[in-house]
Parts: C-alpha cells; sequence; structure tokens
C-alpha cells in the first residue's frame, strides 16, 4: 500500500512536466514543488521539536542570497554554490539557535520573527555587497539556448530530487533514537531532559538540518527565479507560509508538509490567477489556517488515516471482544 | 560514600525560600520518605536534585561526585531518576515509544539507529509487563487511564536504567489497588538494589513503605529517622500531623 503510494508519487513527479499543459502551469508546479520543499525543510524543526518558528524565510532567504554572491563575488559554478550556500547558512544557523532554543513557546516564535526582520533591515541597507533594495540578478545556471518551458522543467525535476532527499532523511530521523528523542521534546521537554535525553544537543541539531535544507530550497528557487529581492526574501509571509502548509497537512507525518503545499500553493496561484493582484488569496490563507486550527488540529494525513481505519473491519465502535482479552484487563 | 548527600541547599523564588539551607543524606538501598505540609520545598528539593532547577546555594553530591547544578539528562545518566507530582508522559507517543525515548543512543551514529530496536523493544515491554500494562503497548499514553499513566511513567523512569528514583506522589489520585500494587512494585525494586526517595501524603504508604522518614517544614528537614520514631517526634506533630 505503501509501496504503491511512493511509486505513484514518484511517476507522477517524473511525468509532470510532460502532462503539464502550458509553460504556465509548469511554472505553477515549480513554485508548489519549492513550497513543498521549504515547507519539509521547517518540519525538521516544527514536526519533531514543536518549536513552531515562524522566521524560517531567514534560512530560505539567505541560502538564496548565499547562492547568488557565491556566484557573483566568488565565481562558484551555480551548483556548487548551491551546496557551499547552504553549509555557510547551517554554520550560521549554529549560534542563532544556541540564542533561540533557549526560550520555548511563543517566545521562541517572536524571535524566529526577530531574526528575519534583522535580516532584511541587513540585506536591505547593505546595498554594496547584497544589492540592497534594487535587489539581486542571479545568473541562471543553464545556457541560454535552454529555453524556458525547459528550465521549468529541469527545475521542477531538480526540485523532486531535493525533496526525495529530505523525505529520506525526514523518514530516517523518525524511527530513529534521535527522533524518539526529538518527539519527546515536542510532547514534554522537562520530562524528556529528567529521563536523559540531551535536550538542547538535539533540539540545535534539529533546527540545523532544518535551516540547512530550507537554505538549499531558497538557494534552488533563486536559481530558477534569477532574482532576489530582500522583501520578499526575508518575509514574515513566506515563513508563515511553511507553517500553515505543514499544519494543513500535518506535522507529525512524513508527507503532511507536501500535501499542505500542494493545497495552499495551487489554491494561493489560482487565486493570483484568476482575481490578479487583489490581496484576497492572503484573506482565503487566514481562513484556511483558521478551519485547520479549529477542525483539523492534527492536519489533514492523520484526519483521513482516522477516517479510513473507522471504516475498516474491526475498528467500529462496537467492538468483539475475546475472552482472553477481558481476563487481561 | 555511597547514597545522595545534599547540603545547605537553599532555592528561592521571588522572596519565597522554598528550599533553605537544607542538609540531608539518604543511605544507599534505602526506602526513604520525604513528608511534610504542602508548601514546604519537598517538590523544590526534588528539582534541585535532579537538575531541573539550579540551586542558589548548596551542593548535592551522589556517591561522591558533585552533581550540584549540573544539566538534568546528565544527572539522569548519573543514575538518578524521577517521577513528576500528578504525572507526566509523552501523551502522542505510545506506551512502548515512551520508554524507547528513554534510551541513550551513545554515540552520533547510533543516535540516526532505528528505535524500535528488537533488544531494546525487547527490554521495554519486559517493563511494559513488569507493571501491568503489556497489552497497552501500542497504544498512545493520552488514551490511557489516569492509573496507567502512572505505571506507565514509572517504568519509563526504570527503562533509563536509575540506581535512585524519586517518586513525587506515586500514591497521589490512584484508587486503593492500584496504591498496593506500586507499593509491590517499589518493595521489589528495591530489594533489587534500587535507592528510593519517595515524597508522599499518604501516611499508611509512607509508614508501611519506608525505611527512613525525613520531615521537611519550611523548606528543611526539622525530624529524621525511622518510621515510628518519626511518628512519635512532638516537633513534627505540631508541624505536620496536626497533634
Amino acid at each position: 500500500m505503501k509501496a504503491v503510494g511512493l511509486v505513484v508519487l514518484a511517476a507522477f513527479l517524473v511525468a509532470f512536466p510532460s502532462l503539464a499543459s502550458d509553460p504556465f502551469v509548469l511554472s505553477v508546479g515549480v513554485v508548489i514543488a519549492s513550497y513543498a520543499v521549504l515547507a519539509t525543510g521547517w518540519n525538521f524543526v516544527g514536526g519533531f521539536t514543536g518549536y513552531i518558528s515562524l522566521g524560517h524565510a531567514a534560512y530560505s532567504g539567505l541560502g538564496g542570497y548565499a547562492t547568488g554572491l557565491l556566484i557573483l563575488r566568488a565565481g562558484l559554478n551555480p551548483w556548487v554554490a548551491l551546496v557551499v550556500g547552504a553549509l555557510v547558512v547551517a554554520v550560521l544557523a549554529v549560534p542563532v539557535g544556541i540564542a533561540a532554543l533557549r526560550v520555548r513557546g511563543a517566545s521562541f516564535v517572536i524571535v524566529s520573527i526577530a531574526v528575519v526582520l534583522v535580516l532584511l533591515l541587513v540585506f536591505q541597507s547593505w546595498g554594496s555587497v547584497t544589492g540592497g533594495s534594487d535587489g539581486l540578478r542571479v545568473p541562471r545556471p543553464f545556457d541560454a539556448d535552454v529555453l524556458r518551458p525547459e528550465q521549468h522543467q529541469r527545475f521542477f525535476h531538480l526540485h523532486a530530487v531535493l525533496l526525495g532527499v529530505m523525505l529520506l532523511c525526514w523518514w530516517v530521523i523518525d524511527r530513529s533514537r534521535f527522533g524518539m528523542g526529538l518527539k519527546a521534546i515536542r510532547e514534554d521537554e522537562d520530562k524528556a531532559r529528567s529521563l536523559g535525553v540531551p535536550t538542547v544537543r538535539y533540539k540545535l541539531a534539529a533546527f540545523v538540518v532544518s535551516a540547512f535544507f530550507t537554505a538549499l530550497g531558497g538557494g534552488l528557487y533563486a536559481l530558477w527565479f534569477g532574482f532576489l529581492d530582500p522583501i520578499f526574501q526575508f518575509s514574515i509571509l513566506v515563513g508563515s507560509n511553511m507553517v500553515l502548509m505543514s499544519l494543513l497537512g500535518g506535522v507529525r507525518s512524513l508527507f503532511g508538509p507536501l500535501v499542505g503545499a500542494v493545497v495552499v500553493g495551487y489554491a494561493t496561484e489560482f487565486s493570483k490567477a484568476q482575481y490578479g493582484d487583489t490581496q484576497l488569496h492572503l484573506v482565503a490563507m487566514g481562513v484556511l489556517l483558521a478551519v485547520v486550527v479549529l477542525f483539523l488540529p492534527d492536519g489533514i494525513i492523520p484526519a483521513l488515516r482516522g477516517l479510513v481505519a473507522r471504516l475498516r473491519p474491526g475498528q467500529a465502535s462496537i467492538r468483539e471482544v475475546t475472552q482472553e482479552e477481558l481476563v487481561r484487563r | 560514600m555511597t547514597g545522595l548527600r545534599v547540603e545547605g541547599l537553599t532555592k528561592s523564588y521571588g522572596g519565597v525560600r522554598a528550599v533553605d539551607d537544607a542538609t540531608v543524606t539518604f543511605q544507599h538501598g534505602r526506602i526513604n520518605a520525604l513528608i511534610g505540609p504542602n508548601g514546604s520545598g519537598k517538590t523544590t528539593f526534588f528539582n534541585c536534585v535532579t537538575g531541573m532547577v539550579k540551586p542558589d546555594a548548596g551542593t548535592v553530591t551522589y556517591h561522591g561526585r558533585d552533581i550540584t547544578g549540573r544539566p538534568a539528562h546528565k544527572i539522569a545518566h548519573a543514575g538518578i531518576g524521577r517521577s513528576f507530582q500528578l504525572c507526566r508522559v509523552f501523551p502522542r507517543l505510545t506506551a512502548v515509544e515512551n520508554l524507547l525515548a528513554a534510551v541513550r543512543p551513545g554515540s552520533v551514529l547510533r543516535a540516526l539507529a532505528p528505535a524500535r530496536r528488537k533488544s531494546d523493544v525487547d527490554r521495554a515491554m519486559a517493563l511494559l509487563t513488569r507493571v501491568g500494562i503489556e497489552h497497552l503497548a501500542e497504544v498512545e499514553a493520552r488514551d490511557l487511564s489516569y492509573g496507567q499513566q502512572k505505571l506507565l511513567e514509572l517504568a519509563g523512569v526504570l527503562m533509563a536504567e536509575p540506581d535512585t528514583i524519586l517518586l513525587d506522589e506515586p500514591a497521589g489520585g490512584v484508587n486503593p489497588a492500584l496504591v498496593e500494587r506500586i507499593g509491590e512494585l517499589v518493595r521489589s525494586l528495591n530489594a533489587e538494589g534500587r535507592t528510593f526517595l519517595i515524597v508522599e501524603h499518604n501516611m499508611d504508604v509512607v509508614m508501611s513503605l519506608s525505611d527512613h522518614v525525613v520531615v521537611f517544614d519550611r523548606g528543611r528537614p526539622i525530624a529524621s529517622g525511622p518510621p515510628d520514631a518519626v511518628r512519635a517526634d512532638p516537633l513534627v506533630l505540631a508541624a505536620y500531623l496536626g497533634g
């Protein structure tokens, strides 16, 4: 069942570009794939530890700028720049994580937002290096004879591969001892400490891994889109989107952020295409967030799983209990 | 020297000295009870010993090693386990996962090994069997009854292999049959060489279970000794038993 689902998903990801009716649909596909990468990156810290970072745009934005600047200022090959850039961001995430993870709950949310706002100001003001408010043009990684639709197709597949690697990592952590420790932190941090879980180290490790993947996502997006503006790169909205998508799909499910990204990404792009430059998609997102929190607190995937389980034989509300089971109670 | 030694331990919250210059020794191998009125500093004392809060002054030594103010997980590794007042489990983890969370990976590489390694699962199942809830192994902790959660918490503490166990009101809020069962568990674990430090208000439990009683009042011990002697101590009667 699970294997079949994975094969279908992989087949769809491979085939989507040839199924897409026109370059616009294809470009929407890339946008949604990028959302999925960012949300899944966020979920390494959000889903496992329960620390809700509203400021993860800091790491996607830094990843984008690091990639662009390494190409422009250091003359690196774009793909090398992408990986080196993400590693730089991971290193930067260590002191940020040490400071931010000292506080929990709402305080952590505020700190995470503060980081993005600081970065926004820095990248806007430090024009000589970052291009400032005028933005930064990132050179295309492919030759000029690779046309737009072909570009979209390649980037769609690059995003899909990155997403695949991230999902694999998430899966490995999810079933590992490290992952069990992280989930213990999410459920009750003090209790976890008392049982011997090195909470500070574990949280920091998850945070750095999350920043690394989110930066890769940001860098890949920068290479595709070709232009970075601080106001969009270091935006609370981008970070909130990652949170909304993950919550919608289910933060404790491997594919939760992906499902959320498809739903939110499709809805956003649809309303942008239909209603143009109105901010209606923001209203729709707000409503969606409220609905999720009120009616699907665990997300779509656990809700669906619960529904399927209810329909299965032997899971009905009237249960047959064997005598042995009764005695054991 | 073996056992837990606390000297001059002090912890204030605002103007309140929750623990005030407390000096007390718990010898290894005993079942010690810690009694005293509400607000006498028993739980704060626990929190200082287990590293959940940093004491303002004083030292805690365990088997001769200074563990004062060390991080909680290091103190757990040193062999001190604890339960919490009102019981704390990981609500959205299953019973067996609640135990697996207490497994120490050892190295970075082994931290990425599957949590459900057979030897660990077997050990967890053995502990769940010991406390009598093995049939609930795959049930999420939040779906267990309060009593079952108490048993699960105890099993989780044991999973970390402590040789000294601090229990904060193990008999609080559970039915008499379960109180009896928890008492038996404590006795058999003690027979295997584990030391206990139990905060408890249920005097029957304290008197029947413990070898040694320490009475707290206003943040410090005012009396200690065998249960019968403490029960007769006039200071204790005045402070706690209401005379």
